[in-house]
């Protein structure tokens, strides 16, 4: 057993239904064994994530968020992965340049066959995030200091 | 009298002449620019009606989103043309409007005027010189980007403790939206309750600003009203250039400059459907 001090870093994934919450249900039945911090949520297509469920996922204090879809040219909406990866590559950079590390925001594309690629992208994703420490986000104290400043 | 001010009689009389002899021919149906009313400029339409008025015409030294109410004048008059009196920035700004289904570029009609060279050098503008210019001169460029470096250079915690800091002043006046060129949103998400609790400041950190600045993304023509309307100096400009600048880089568009590019956020998949009717 590791310590238990251990940073245990809470990510939040955004599965696509038709293909990467198909995969994280076989990766499942294949009986994989992968990090308990990734907590998936379904929505129909990757393009259902808003920028602003992310910013969200962020700002409630999750430390990683993952964006996971169907391979480009296998959404089931045809065209939902392109938006995608759009939205998350803008909110990358933009997440980086106001110091929350790029890193923390990844875009996966996972086929419903592929539940070795959810469990293995859930270990090094969780990993990742574990070596970048707990989301800056956290550590603002801007609640108690805009009350401070009233009082 | 000095050159200067010469100068300046020389460019008011051309753009008079120029909005008179529009409005005499039908070719508009009114002019939307700045009037003089005692010493302050404000927006003001000219129409065939009030010409006599164009005598009080004014460029105003400081700018006006002047488009944000070409908006509502056209969401009355569909089928009108009007004109518009427009610095550079603006003409961005009605360029993406018009992509964005708010404006007919058939129904506009610019007005170009050029910006003095203090207000360039005070805008650190990328490039002040509107297509259609009927005033002034066109004015030299001056651009700097140094500001978006500097913070680029800084390390994650640095960023992050600097906008903080910056972002911890926001009174949540709104008024970067208001006065933003491009923001025209009839219901705006910064309002929505679920995302922005009312009657709470600073807003959430840094949700508030990364929301806003998401939706800059495609859309900000580097005007600096933002910046300039905030009234706790948020380098906010700096934060939106950032988000043109990789709009830039990973979508190769910068919005404004492309007349004839549909905006790569707006389209649907890789370009075969478009979210535009």
């Amino acid at each position: 057993m590791e310590s238990s001090s251990r940073f245990e870093p809470k990510i939040i994934a955004f599965c696509c239904n038709w293909c990467s919450y198909a995969g994280a249900d076989l990766a499942g039945g294949m009986r994989l064994k992968y990090s308990a911090n990734i907590i998936p949520i379904r929505v129909m297509c990757s393009a259902r994530v808003s920028p602003h469920f992310i910013i969200r996922a962020f700002q409630e204090g999750a430390d990683g968020v993952l964006v996971a879809g169907c391979h480009i040219g296998d959404c089931h909406y045809l065209k939902g992965n392109y938006i995608a990866i759009k939205r998350v590559a803008i909110l990358r950079d933009l997440i980086d340049f106001l110091g929350i590390s790029k890193e923390r925001l990844r875009l996966e594309w996972i086929a419903g066959s592929e539940g070795d690629k959810y469990a293995r992208v859930a270990d090094e994703f969780t990993e990742k995030v574990r070596s970048l420490g707990p989301s800056p986000i956290k550590r603002i104290p801007f609640r108690e200091k805009a009350v401070a400043m009233v009082r | 009298m000095n050159r200067l001010a010469r100068e300046l009689v020389h460019r008011m009389e051309a753009l008079k002449n120029k909005v008179n002899e529009l409005l005499e021919s039908g070719g508009i149906a009114g002019f939307l620019g700045l009037r003089n009313f005692g010493t302050e400029p404000f927006p003001f339409l000219f129409t065939r009606d009030t010409a006599a008025e164009v005598d009080k015409i004014t460029t105003g030294a400081v700018r006006y989103p002047l488009s944000k109410i070409l908006i509502r004048i056209a969401a009355v008059y569909p089928d009108a043309i009007f004109g518009i009196m427009c610095r550079a920035c603006d003409e961005r700004a009605i360029i993406e409007l018009c992509k964005n289904s708010k404006l007919r570029s058939d129904k506009v009609i610019t007005i170009g005027i050029s910006c003095t060279d203090d207000l360039v050098q005070a805008c650190k503008c990328e490039n002040p010189q509107p297509s259609n210019l009927v005033s002034g001169e066109a004015g030299k460029k001056e651009f700097d980007r140094s500001d978006v470096q500097k913070i680029a250079s800084m390390t994650l915690e640095q960023r992050f403790d600097f906008w903080t800091e910056q972002l911890g002043k926001c009174i949540k006046c709104y008024g970067c939206r208001n006065i933003c060129p491009v923001c025209f949103c009839d219901v705006c998400t910064l309002e929505d309750q679920p995302l922005v609790k009312r009657g709470e400041i600073p807003p959430e950190l840094p949700s508030f600003h990364l929301t806003r600045a998401y939706h800059m993304a495609g859309r900000c023509v580097d005007c600096g009203l933002c910046e300039e309307a905030c009234p706790v100096d948020i380098p906010l400009r700096t934060l939106y250039r950032r988000v043109r600048e990789s709009v830039k880089e990973l979508l190769d568009y910068l919005p404004g400059e492309e007349r004839d590019k549909v905006p790569p956020i707006q389209v649907l998949g890789d370009g075969l459907f478009e979210i535009r009717d």
